[in-house]
């Protein structure tokens, strides 16, 4: 057996969210029996932007807001790994926001995890894209809301991290709708920060459970967005599954997986005298 | 008109102009590929502006008997569609010329053009809609006119034409058949009989060539190499790469991805890269300047990345459609921090092709960025060439582990220390390789650390790889007068106009020798070594910096021996231009 690098201890403080967004998708890697060798966990740049040293698996450390598309080039690359990318609230909201709705749109099979702190820990404590309207009057974003206006968002949750059960099966269900190949599986966790931004207790008080509602639909965007606009509208957040859209694959072509679902030539097949007579060809169509 | 004598033709300059959708570029392509059947070299190059449709926009062309890899100093046919192109163009006409000009709308502008020049004043548009009912088969009309002026055959020009306007359908070709018949009774009129013109074509051997842009050679040679993986984002002069790639990728089993942005086609070139996919992307300055944390990224975190920086005119959004060399000193030093880079320059479309698959190799051995400095020039002007071999391709993964080679290991650290600086890897998937991969500072476990011995351990090691690869980095090409105390050196849109220049100085008495180096960063010692043997070396550069002569001095060589040729007009140095400022500067050095 080759020894490889040893799982770090999480550097988080005492009672941070973080700790229970790594204790569900570690759950529910070993509950979908993914092995560690055929998943990847990038994250951006944060408190969150360590946890893809924890678990054992293939980690990626990204540039600063630019998690969402190197786990895409990832996912694209190699469609048999387990791509999940992870990140804070500054990493994807403020200078990552502009590949997240990009990501939404292409809909290519990945979870992305962001624990939302409403915070920037890291830095000691800098004002987020979501914390509440401060002096500076700009209003908090909500990533959930922004997800389900795009085209072609296929999956979109929120859970808190004190609600463990809710939690792991959201954390699966996100990663059966990537691993399926029906898309992007986008879930956001409140998190909160002990040190800088002690939520529990309001957030706890704040969160209508749309899991809990007998009568609610998932598949139903419209619905999905006028439940988390009431809840918006009287400060409170909806969590639980919110949407989803299990009706097909993600359209999305791969390398190795063309657009219709067929197999292509595999992308580590390089041997140029293989290729010789395509590659010909096609510079004959080049000759004078 | 008959014209006293018959001139041989063995160097044509020609220039369309008129506004955009005219249809220049397509005169001077039924041309190119008349004289391209007839062997000789061409060279085409468009000037447009930076808009879809209309505008002043000119297609040029040089036809040689001998390669040359550039335009030349003259042009011998205009063919201006309007006033405008008479206008900004006329100047450009040598004096024995020929311009055609469409006279639908007037006379031409006076004093515009050489007063020796022959000028044939034709309402072409006026005749296109007269007889054929639409105003766009006025560039057949100017072809048929064009052929008899050349003095090919009647038959010859109209199989080009049919051949141009086969995929566009029979009524097509029939159509613009008859306005090509239009331009021979046209020419008929100004005593241009069939094989009867003021010029005659000299013959020219042919052999098997392939006309191609520098932007397309680069990512044939890429695929051929194995690339598998592209990401971009719209931006002239780099566009094409990403249209191509998307184009001929999914065949071979990868991909091209439009981005959002440069920071996103960078870092997806990034993660697919880190699966072991052979990625690339490209873009002109200012995407490359947003991609410059990813560089740095792919540089500490060791991940093989491509990276085309084809330039134009700078600084910031500069001028979008127009060559320059401004991007070097980026190329060599931009970005966050210290890491090892390659900085190749490719000097025609052969060497493009080349140059990509050694790029594409060398990112793997490297595991780091790898750059191909193009130009607006090189990248978006069609030149003739010798086919490319694709029989001496070949592909190398570096220190790649299958799971057969990880299951012998003992233990796998994904940044271990070794002599060569370069650490085995296998990509995700890989059972029992798990490996870590940041971007900052970290332990031989991929584990992040800011320990001052590490530190300077990691960074020596990831540098010594730079001398790990030294000895593979594509060597220059050399040519001229081998002991001739003057030297020429120069990269991309220059080596064609330096190749040139360098014959008619050592005509002039000026011997000088040449140097194309094919790496411009590192500086290799090759580089260094040509410039000590000289007296002094020209430096030949689009920039206002000269960046590629403050290269080579911080590298070591000798300052006082450089001088800088510089041109930052946004119009690409012309053989003759070159030659006069040589000839200038040699004469205050005596």
């Amino acid at each position: 057996m080759t020894a490889t690098y040893p799982p770090a201890e999480p550097i988080w403080c005492a009672g941070c969210g973080h700790f229970g967004v790594q204790a569900s998708l570690d759950r529910a890697l070993d509950t979908l029996g993914i092995p560690r060798h055929e998943t990847i966990i990038l994250a951006g740049i944060g408190c969150s932007g360590t946890i893809q040293n924890n678990l054992g698996t293939y980690g990626y450390h990204a540039l600063h807001g630019r998690v969402l598309p190197s786990a895409t080039g990832v996912a694209l690359a190699d469609p048999s790994l387990t791509v999940v990318a992870a990140g804070g609230d500054g990493d994807g909201y403020a200078i990552g926001m502009g590949h997240l709705v990009h990501a939404f749109r292409r809909n290519v099979p990945f979870t992305y995890l962001v624990m939302n702190n409403a915070i920037y820990g890291l830095t000691k404590g800098q004002r987020s894209p979501t914390s509440p309207r401060g002096e500076d009057g700009a209003a908090p974003f909500d990533a959930v809301s922004m997800g389900l206006s795009v085209t072609g968002t296929t999956f979109v949750a929120r859970g808190f991290t004190r609600r463990s059960a809710q939690l792991d099966r959201l954390t699966l269900a996100a990663l059966e709708h990537a691993r399926s190949g029906r898309g992007f599986a986008f879930l956001e966790v409140l998190s909160p920060c002990v040190n800088y931004n002690d939520t529990y207790p309001e957030w706890e008080a704040a969160l209508h459970d749309v899991d809990a509602e007998a009568d609610y639909n998932p598949s139903d965007r419209a619905s999905a967005f006028r439940v988390v606009a009431e809840q918006a509208a009287q400060g409170r957040m909806a969590v639980g599954l919110i949407y989803r859209d299990d009706s097909g694959g993600s359209g999305q072509a791969t390398a190795g997986v063309m657009a219709d679902g067929r197999a292509r030539p595999a992308a580590a097949d390089l041997d140029p005298t293989r290729h010789a007579p395509v590659l010909q060809k096609l510079l004959d169509r080049y000759r004078v | 008109m008959t014209l006293a004598t018959t001139r041989l033709v063995d160097d044509l300059g020609v220039l369309v102009a008129g506004q955009g959708g005219d249809g220049s570029l397509t005169v001077v392509n039924l041309l190119g590929t008349l004289l391209g059947r007839r062997g000789f070299h061409t060279y085409t190059a468009r000037e447009v502006a930076s808009r879809t449709k209309g505008g002043h926009a000119a297609a040029l062309m040089r036809a040689t008997s001998v390669a040359r890899g550039c335009l030349g100093d003259r042009v011998d046919l205009l063919v201006a569609f309007d006033e405008e192109a008479v206008e900004r163009a006329g100047h450009r006409l040598a004096d024995d010329g020929i311009a055609v000009f469409d006279s639908s709308a007037g006379a031409r502008p006076d004093g515009s053009l050489p007063v020796g020049a022959t000028v044939l004043e034709v309402p072409l548009a006026r005749i296109a809609v007269r007889s054929h009912r639409r105003d766009l088969f006025k560039n057949s009309v100017a072809f048929g006119l064009v052929a008899r002026i050349v003095g090919v055959s009647d038959d010859e020009a109209a199989g080009i034409l049919r051949e141009r306007f086969r995929r566009l359908g029979d009524a097509a070709v029939r159509s613009n058949l008859r306005a090509l018949e239009t331009g021979f009774e046209v020419a008929e009129l100004h005593g241009f009989g069939q094989g009867a013109g003021p010029w005659r074509l000299a013959p020219v051997e042919r052999t098997e060539r392939i006309l191609i842009t520098g932007n397309e050679a680069i990512s044939l040679g890429f695929l051929a190499a194995g690339g598998r993986f592209f990401a971009g984002y719209p931006i002239t002069p780099a566009t094409e790469i990403l249209t191509w790639l998307q184009a001929h990728l999914p065949a071979f089993g990868g991909l091209a991805v439009q981005a959002e942005d440069e920071l996103s086609a960078v870092n997806l070139a990034i993660g697919a890269a880190m699966t072991g996919t052979r990625a690339m992307t490209a873009s002109s300055g200012p995407g490359i300047a947003l991609m410059q944390e990813g560089v740095s990224h792919a540089g500490s975190a060791e991940i093989p990345l491509v990276i085309v920086d084809c330039q134009r005119s700078g600084p910031s959004t500069g001028m979008p459609t127009k060559p320059e060399q401004g991007d070097l000193a980026m190329l060599a030093h931009g970005s966050t921090g210290d890491f090892p880079r390659v900085v190749l320059s490719p000097g025609d479309a052969a060497d493009c092709f080349s140059l990509a698959i050694d790029a594409t190799n060398l990112a793997q051995e490297l595991q780091g960025p790898v750059y191909i400095a193009l130009d607006q020039a090189l990248g978006q002007d069609s030149a003739t060439s010798e086919p490319f071999d694709l029989a001496v391709v070949t592909t190398t993964s570096g220190k790649r582990l299958s799971a057969h080679d990880v299951e012998g290991l003992r233990e796998l650290r994904r940044y271990v220390l070794t002599d060569d600086g370069v650490s085995p890897w296998a990509p995700p998937g890989t059972p029992g390789g798990m490996t870590l991969v940041t971007g900052n500072e970290h332990n031989e476990w991929g584990l992040v650390s800011t320990a001052p011995g590490n530190r300077v351990t990691m960074m020596d090691k990831r540098m010594r790889k730079l001398d790990t690869v030294r000895d593979r980095l594509p060597g220059g090409r050399a040519w001229g007068e081998p002991a001739a105390a003057i030297g020429l050196l120069g990269v991309g849109m220059t080596t064609g106009v330096i190749g040139e220049a360098a014959q008619r100085l050592a005509a002039a008495g000026v011997p000088v020798a040449c140097l194309q180096p094919r790496t411009v960063w590192p500086v290799p010692e090759e580089t260094l070594e040509f410039i000590r043997a000289r007296e002094r070396v020209y430096v030949v550069e689009h920039n206002a910096e000269g960046q590629l002569a403050q290269l080579l001095a911080a590298s070591g060589a000798p300052r006082e021996r450089l001088r800088s040729i510089l041109k930052y007009d946004g119009t690409p140095l012309r053989p003759g231009e070159l030659v006069g400022r040589i000839l200038a500067a040699e004469e205050n050095t005596r």
